[in-house]
């Protein structure tokens, strides 16, 4: 007979290290921002660098990572919704 | 030491049919609303921008703006750092951490104002161009925004006072820091949208 599987934990994270990595994001932002490169080679990059941001602030400070998956998309259906217009309003 | 949500067990029996705390339910449906409320405004901004490129934007103090958002992001690890300390019992710890979270609010909202008095010198007002509107409107509802924020940090601070948290009742911290952490969410957007991009 199989033993049961051992449940699935996860280490605990570390608010402060967390806080690092977004310091050390924003402070690259402000440096490539800085450089004064063109805007079309920047652009995309400080999209995906926000996008990054703004994720680990909801999955590690807001839970969502291991909250209940109710909340997860209570927040992600208006954000997907705003994303989709935001794009039309540029496309069209 | 991560923050570890109670065990809410009897939540079925008590009503709570998905497991999931009402109030809490409440904040992230009201959060929800928030993000269309602040998407309408972006979507605004960004059309404005896109098809009307402007010198005007020119003005804006990035430098000024970037220690505000280090000042933001600091203020959300307080925040969880204050719902950790809760988490284990430690209310004095959580005050503390309350009080940090209160002084870089106002301190956020100071170099807002700073930067605000700076472009009305310039010229740059609510009602000078189609940027300064949508400018304002943006950046002053995210402002007001933070200044609901303090004031709810305020309100959970004296709670915190007179005792009303514990290691097992502590949702209304809990609440309070879901919104602060949204509120730093939409300046990490409107950062990227109005000043890098």
């Amino acid at each position: 007979m199989e033993s049961p599987a051992p449940p699935v934990t996860r280490r605990p994270i570390s608010y402060a290290l967390v806080f690092l990595v977004l310091a050390i994001i924003t402070a690259v932002e402000l440096g490539v921002k800085g450089l004064g490169l063109p805007r079309a080679a920047t652009n995309v990059l400080f999209l995906l660098l926000s996008l990054g941001k703004a994720t680990m602030v909801a999955a590690f400070y807001m839970h969502l990572r291991r909250d209940s998956r109710m909340y997860t998309a209570i927040f992600l259906l208006p954000v997907i919704l705003f994303v989709v217009f935001a794009l039309l309003t540029i496309v069209i | 030491m991560e923050y570890t949500k109670p065990m809410h067990e009897d939540a079925f029996r008590a009503g709570r049919a998905l497991g999931l705390d009402h109030l809490k339910l409440g904040v992230w449906l009201f959060i929800g609303s928030e993000v269309m409320f602040f998407g309408g405004l972006i979507a605004a901004f960004l059309f404005y921008k896109v098809n009307n490129p402007t010198p005007e934007s020119a003005l804006l103090d990035v430098g000024l703006v970037g220690i505000n958002t280090f000042v933001l992001l600091a203020s959300s690890l307080t925040v969880v750092s204050a719902l950790a300390a809760v988490g284990r019992g430690d209310v004095a710890s959580m005050n503390l951490y309350l009080i940090a979270t209160i002084v870089l609010g106002v301190a956020f909202l100071s170099g807002q104002a700073y930067e605000f008095v700076s472009l009305f010198r310039h010229g740059l007002t609510l009602s000078s161009s189609v940027f300064g509107s949508s400018f304002f409107t943006l950046t002053g509802f995210h402002g007001l925004h933070v200044l609901v924020g303090v004031a709810w940090a305020l309100s959970t601070f004296f709670r915190g006072m007179r005792g009303n948290y514990t290691r097992d009742e502590h949702i209304g911290v809990e609440v309070f820091g879901l919104y602060w952490h949204f509120v730093d969410i939409v300046w990490i957007v409107l950062f990227t949208v109005i000043y890098l991009i």
